[in-house]
């Protein structure tokens, strides 16, 4: 059985002061297995992002499943736990401080909480900047505090959304490397959404292409690239295919609304 | 990784540092001086008439005066704890209403407009009604300062409340918050600022109105006292308890600042 199984499933939602509907995504299915990294990627409002907040059970779904290890999701629960895409992290607490929040408030025991909080500050290299606060942390700093807090309450599934996208091409290079890095060590279940091409390939083991209107799953690609991944890779021949495929899938996506602009 | 820092290169102090430092603190202090000499030469000299605005002498003379007969420490304790009775009322009230306005809008469609017409309705209109209820002593007096500084600490808690980041919160719901968690963690920090802020105006409008109080309704107090020496026509004695309760004010809003100072330390620095 794979560790998180979703099925048919549509997300509506009510037009502000209207009572159209607004369809964010429909007739979604998918299987993601235990230990795997699984990349999402498609253009803005294809409702990536729409599908990683309903896996997480912050926003309820209008139709099908959402199970995971055979349970139903019926809000965020202890199995998850996401990684958001502007860090979001409380202003008024340090780096230390932060990485706590989400061990506090899943009541770990106090002793569990300080020694946990040390070694994810430890492992995402910040140790030296426990004591520093969100506005003193380049963007970087901060999504790698974004990652140890949802990192530190041992989730069976993480869920990352977007989290690179505020960042520039090298931070963004080196937080890739890092995220593997700490993936590896593990192998928890990883669903990352990107709009990303060769971030979504260099993760992923599996890639899940996503389209609008309404946002749909389009295609699924298995990325057979050899593990651990290295930067060398992005040059491989393999990559510059994977890459050429994704960009078509993404292409027809953004042609197919050119030609409704027109139309209209 | 570039870490933001605010240290500039260090060089030694000169003495065009130390007049830059302490350049508000010398402005400031030379204006009290000039302010006291004037007041002092015009009295002294007759340009004005000192038996209605008195002098630093007179008024230092007073205050020795009051120091030897008076009993301040007695009218200072009848006001200071009408005061802190008051405003711990206004605050352990303020507070959770103010929470609990920011968070439920069904609760602040209800509460608004009655809350809003009292707020902004001179709080002294009430001081009959509160007298025919409450009769001429403390409680009136106490009731005054609860409803001078109850307003500015529900108000600005609220605003502090709906300001709140709507992101921060779904992140304290993803880790499994309650209501109570996102409360204490999220709300109640993130508006630390602005109940701050209600309670520093709290503070002054608190110390007025005991005040005004004491001049109605007190047998004692440094209102009490005010009224008094208003009615002898004893401006200096007048002044030494109305500098006096000024300076408590004074004393307590610095205090106030100083905390929002500590709390501000996390944002990043204008």
């Amino acid at each position: 059985m794979s560790q998180i199984e979703i099925a048919d499933v549509a997300i509506e939602y009510r037009k502000p002061n209207s009572d159209e509907t607004f369809t964010a995504i429909r007739g979604v299915s998918l299987a993601v297995e235990k230990g795997s990294f699984v990349t999402v990627v498609g253009s803005s409002g294809c409702g990536k992002s729409t599908l990683l907040l309903a896996i997480a059970g912050l926003i309820p779904r209008s139709r099908g499943l959402i199970h995971i290890d055979g349970r139903d999701v019926e809000g965020p629960g202890r199995d998850r736990a996401m990684v958001f895409q502007d860090a979001a992290l409380l202003p008024w607490r340090s780096v230390h401080g932060n990485i706590r929040f989400g061990l506090e408030l899943q009541r770990w025991r106090r002793d569990d909480i300080d020694e946990r909080a040390r070694r994810f500050t430890e492992l995402v290299g910040l140790d030296k900047f426990s004591d520093y606060h969100p506005h003193q942390l380049s963007g970087g700093m901060r999504q790698r505090v974004n990652i140890a807090r949802a990192l530190a309450v041992d989730p069976d599934v993480l869920l990352m959304d977007e989290p690179f996208a505020a960042l520039d091409a090298q931070t963004r290079e080196v937080m890739g490397n890092e995220l593997l890095r700490i993936w590896e060590r593990d192998k928890k279940t990883a669903l990352f959404v990107t709009h990303a091409i060769d971030e979504a390939i260099f993760l992923g083991d599996r890639i899940v292409v996503m389209a609008k209107d309404p946002g749909r799953i389009k295609a699924i690609v298995d990325i057979e690239l050899p593990r651990p991944r290295t930067t060398a890779m992005l040059d491989s021949a393999a990559f510059i295919a994977y890459r050429h495929r994704l960009r078509d899938y993404i292409a027809a996506d953004m042609r197919s609304l050119a030609l409704v602009g027109d139309a209209a | 990784m570039a870490i933001a820092t605010d240290l500039e290169p260090r060089r030694a102090p000169s003495l065009g540092d130390a007049l830059d430092r302490y350049y508000g603190s010398l402005v400031s202090t030379a204006a009290v001086v000039a302010f006291l000499l004037v007041w002092q030469v015009a009295a002294a000299r007759g340009w004005v008439n000192a038996r209605y605005t008195s002098s630093p002498g007179q008024v230092l003379a007073a205050a020795l005066d009051i120091a030897r007969h008076d009993d301040f420490l007695h009218h200072a304790w009848v006001s200071f704890s009408a005061f802190s009775l008051g405003f711990a009322a206004a605050f352990g009230f303020g507070l959770p209403l103010g929470l609990a306005l920011g968070t439920s809008r069904r609760l602040r469609l209800f509460i608004d407009p009655p809350m809003m017409a009292l707020y902004t309705a001179p709080r002294l209109t009430l001081l009959p009604i509160l007298i025919i209820w409450l009769g001429i002593g403390v409680a009136s007096k106490v009731a005054v300062v609860f409803l001078g500084a109850v307003f500015p600490i529900i108000v600005n808690t609220m605003a502090g409340v709906r300001e709140a980041d709507p992101h921060l919160l779904q992140v304290a719901r993803a880790f499994g918050a309650r209501r109570l968690d996102s409360m204490i963690k999220v709300l109640v920090p993130g508006a630390l600022p602005a109940i701050l802020l209600g309670v520093r105006l709290a503070i002054g409008r608190g110390v007025l109105s005991v005040v005004v109080g004491e001049m109605f309704v007190s047998e004692a107090g440094i209102g009490h006292q005010i009224m008094n020496y208003g009615e002898a026509m004893q401006v200096g004695h007048l002044m030494v308890y109305a500098f006096a309760i000024s300076l408590f004010g004074y004393a307590l809003t610095i205090l106030v600042r100083l905390i929002e100072d500590r709390v501000r330390s996390w944002r990043p620095q204008p």
